[in-house]
């Protein structure tokens, strides 16, 4: 058993495809996760379960890997098992909070891909308008907090921050490609693009608020949780006043058009 | 269950039973004075930049590891948010540790009883008169010394 917990979970999965199932009945969200090369035991003790939820998951697990073995389960070493549930902290918040903007939207991505006319100057307008939302408050006001600030704080081999930043890489090449898309008046491209960009940021946006940053804030001393939310602080100041006010703008104006009847611009 | 449940008798005296070992000295984790919210000064060099910990006066009696688990490592303040004169100067204060002293973050510490709530409001009230912001954390403590509950308030 020692072996399949230190095995990276994409490879168990491909070998034992009932995993999937199971991890699937634990709301471990692993089976479409990009990169996959969490091992198996970080996976088990990060989702942080309930200690008899564990116990019972591990031994279905040895079940599928070992069916006709009576197997003794190792118990997760685990550094923060706190069950006392804990709000998220104030830094983490404020990053869940601009995920909300980033999931609004997303929302609208639907109406785009099926409503766009690439002849229209309005419609490129809006579209790269919604580009420049990506690149200046998805990427560069969100994701910068997470990765000059937020996952200094850990080791940036950590299965779980590469597979992180290789969600942002992947984000910032849909948005050149659709960005190149408008300008060759390219929609099947363009709506490649867009929707690509929208099941990345959705899952990526699912895995930090649910997994991730609960995960980061069991670990974070106080004095942590003060060191962070000072730096957001003067990373926003940083960037100039008004940004955050001025995407929810845009994201305002674009639901407004959205559901407005003739959808005028 | 009447009157006020902050000054209604209970009483849990221990068994003797279960002992724990109590041998051996404990240094104290206390490293400033004076600490009461009405004598502090927060130009005090030991609430620069620190995680102060704003405690209400009977905290101290109710945990049993008071220094070990909560007062290490930070700075002190504490109060009575029942009983205490001149509340107004309390918000004051606090204003300025979080202006002034630029601390890092404040963790209040209070009991279960009701009135004992007073003491986060007047941090919160503090915090939303100050120019900086920074996180504040509340921890409640049952009547035995217990956490009944552990947040972020801001
Ligand atoms: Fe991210
Ligand atoms: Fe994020």
């Amino acid at each position: 058993m020692e072996k399949y917990l230190n095995s990276p979970i994409k490879e168990l999965i491909s070998r034992f495809p009932k995993l999937a199932d199971i991890l699937n009945e634990y709301n471990i969200g692993c089976v479409p996760c990009s990169v996959g090369s969490c091992l198996l035991k970080d996976v088990v003790g990060i989702h942080n379960l309930p200690e008899d939820e564990e116990q019972e998951l591990m031994g279905r697990i040895a079940g599928v890997v070992y069916p006709d073995k009576d197997i003794r389960i190792p118990k997760i070493a685990r550094k923060n098992r706190v069950s006392k549930e804990l709000k998220y902290s104030p830094p983490i918040k404020r990053l869940v909070d601009e995920h909300i903007l980033i999931k609004k939207f997303l929302a609208l991505v639907p109406w785009i891909i099926e409503n766009m006319d690439l002849k229209s100057d309005k419609w490129r307008r809006l579209i790269l308008d919604g580009a420049d939302f990506i690149r200046g408050y998805a990427d560069k006001y969100h994701h910068a907090k997470e990765e000059d600030i937020l996952f200094k704080y850990f080791d940036e081999n950590l299965d779980i921050i590469k597979t992180m930043l290789a969600d942002h890489k992947t984000g910032r090449d849909h948005v050149k490609a659709l960005i190149e898309a408008v300008e060759k008046q390219d929609p099947k491209r363009l709506a490649e693009h867009l929707n690509g960009y929208k099941e990345l940021l959705a899952e990526h946006i699912k895995k930090e608020d649910e997994i991730l940053y609960p995960w980061i804030d069991r670990g974070l001393s106080v004095t942590q949780v003060g060191g962070l939310f000072a730096k957001f602080n003067d990373a926003d100041e940083k960037q100039g006043k008004g940004v955050q006010e001025r995407y929810e703008k845009f994201v305002m104006k674009a639901e407004r058009i959205a559901k407005g009847k003739n959808q005028k611009f | 269950m009447d009157g006020c449940p902050g000054s209604r008798m209970q009483d849990f005296r221990k068994k003797p039973e279960g002992a724990h070992d109590e041998s051996g000295k404990r240094a104290s984790q206390l490293a400033q004075w004076p600490i009461q919210l009405h004598l502090i000064s927060p130009m005090a060099p030991y609430y620069q930049k620190a995680d102060v910990l704003l405690s209400a006066d009977c905290v101290a009696y109710a945990a049993g590891d008071f220094h070990k688990d909560y007062l290490k490592g930070k700075s002190i303040a504490i109060g009575c948010p029942k009983l205490d004169e001149g509340q107004d100067e309390y918000v004051e204060k606090i204003k300025s540790l979080i202006d002034d002293a630029k601390i890092n973050t404040l963790t209040v510490m209070t009991m279960q009883v009701p009135c004992c709530a007073g003491l986060v409001a007047t941090a919160e009230e503090a915090l939303r008169s100050a120019k900086r912001k920074i996180p504040i954390k509340s921890i409640v403590l049952t009547l035995q010394g217990d956490v009944l509950s552990e947040e972020w308030v801001s």
